[in-house]
């Protein structure tokens, strides 16, 4: 099959194995620009080990993974393409919130940086907070941050490991706005979640890790159809 | 300089100002071990200027390990070695970077660990600064551009984060030996055409593998 360039994430017979265990084997998928897909599966189906392959984190052991049309293997300048949002913060733990901003942003070629990071926490309400340490600050304002982090650069493909996870009804909701706003911007999407709700309110398309493989399955519905409109259930805890 | 190394080099110096966390015990263990050795030698002055050099780049190897050690230790609180990785920044100058503030610790440790030693032993070796100087930038560059990237190995061997002295110290022993006996000369007073061949392997050492640190740093930090 000919290589897709407008195809966002391009995904060819990806394999990877850790260790003795191969935790995916023969995975194609593409994900258009724009589009938003959910990753869905048990715990230790191989949903964050994908992610990180398409994030270029992990290396595939075969296969390969294109962004644009761009290898992702090898391809630093590539990298400015993606935003990842991960289990940790990726924080720098002696750096101010606003210092780990535009440590970020000029690592991302951001012009100014500086004023870059007064935008972002300004537009989430932790401009008091930019002079604290990670640490003195609350789980859900980290992942704020962490979401921040991701898009100082406005990364043309987003991938989020769980986001949801250990978020409260109001981080939630500011997340899950945000993911709206996002797509509605025309980035891509790519998440892998437990929650049934975020899935339904943002995927466009759903693939399922299934014992190393990736299934597409029917975007199911039903507790996004039961949530108000304008409004994010609170996410189950992980 | 790049933009993205000085700011790389900044981060991780800002981090170690505000933490404290390595610095400081590397230069109490650099005194430490410069105390004992000079306290316990009770040689006439031609047999300590003899050892002097050894037991000065014992001291430094002891203590800068440290620093070495814990060079990457920074990336792996909370993900963060993973986030410098996605930045469109090549490994090169991550590599760089982490170096380059290798040396400062080793630097900086030697600002304090040779004026003690002198102090502390008597052996004249601040007769020639320009040549102590000299021994100690090469042996600095040699020490790091070698730990730098055994330190990122060590940080993906699982329970492997005090490996790295263990494969550290083989490597760095012609370094050591090189700056002891160069150092020797300098106490001395005999540095001549040996003593300039000693600085020779030195430079030598720090080209070949700062040049191997750059080629190889890449597939060291992979998954």
């Amino acid at each position: 099959m000919m290589p897709d360039a407008t195809a966002a994430i391009e995904v060819r017979r990806l394999s990877k194995t850790l260790g003795r265990r191969t935790v995916l084997s023969g995975v194609d998928f593409q994900v258009a620009a724009g589009q938003s897909v959910a990753l869905t599966g048990a715990n230790g189906a191989g949903k964050t080990t994908l992610l990180r392959c398409l994030a270029s984190i992990l290396r595939p052991t075969a296969g390969l993974v294109r962004w644009f049309g761009r290898p992702a293997a090898g391809n630093p300048e590539g990298r400015r393409l993606i935003g990842w949002v991960a289990h940790e913060s990726l924080l720098y733990p002696q750096l101010t919130l606003r210092e780990n901003l535009a440590f970020a942003a000029r690592m991302c070629d951001v012009a100014q940086p500086w004023q870059r990071a007064d935008e972002l926490l300004a537009g989430t309400g932790l401009t008091p907070h930019a002079a604290r340490l990670p640490a003195a600050i609350s789980r859900g304002m980290r992942q704020r941050l962490a979401v921040l982090r991701a898009l100082v650069h406005s990364p043309r493909i987003l991938l989020l490991d769980e986001p949801f996870s250990g978020l409260d009804a109001e981080g939630t909701a500011w997340l899950g706005q945000l993911l709206d706003e996002l797509r509605a911007a025309g980035r891509t999407l790519c998440f892998a979640t437990h929650d049934e709700a975020a899935v339904g309110r943002l995927a466009d398309r759903v693939l399922e890790v299934r014992r190393g493989r990736v299934v597409e399955i029917e975007p199911g519905a039903a507790n996004a159809a039961d949530a108000a409109p304008g409004t994010w259930p609170a996410a189950r805890a992980a | 300089m790049p933009a993205k190394l000085w700011w790389m080099i900044r981060k991780d110096l800002l981090s170690e100002y505000r933490a404290r966390r390595v610095w400081p015990a590397m230069l109490l263990l650099g005194i430490l071990v410069a105390l004992v050795f000079t306290l316990q030698m009770d040689l006439l002055p031609g047999q300590q200027r003899r050892i002097a050099g050894g037991l000065l780049w014992l001291a430094v190897f002891f203590a800068g390990i440290m620093a070495l050690d814990r060079s990457f230790a920074l990336e792996g609180e909370d993900g963060c070695g993973e986030g410098l990785l996605l930045y469109p920044v090549s490994p090169t100058l991550v590599y760089l970077a982490k170096l380059v503030v290798n040396v400062l610790a080793l630097a900086v440790l030697e600002l304090i660990l040779i004026p003690v030693f002198i102090v502390l032993s008597g052996v004249p070796l601040w007769t020639h600064p320009g040549l102590l100087l000299l021994v100690a930038a090469l042996g600095n560059l040699g020490i790091a551009a070698v730990g730098t990237p055994l330190s990122a190995l060590a940080t993906k061997i699982p329970r492997g984060t005090h490996l790295s002295a263990l494969l550290i110290f083989p490597m760095v022993i012609p370094v050591v030996l090189a700056a002891s006996e160069a150092t020797r000369l300098i106490a001395e007073d005999d540095f001549g055409a040996e003593g300039w061949r000693w600085i020779q392997f030195l430079a030598a050492f720090a080209v070949v593998f700062v040049v191997a640190g750059i080629a190889l740093f890449d597939f060291l930090v992979e998954d």
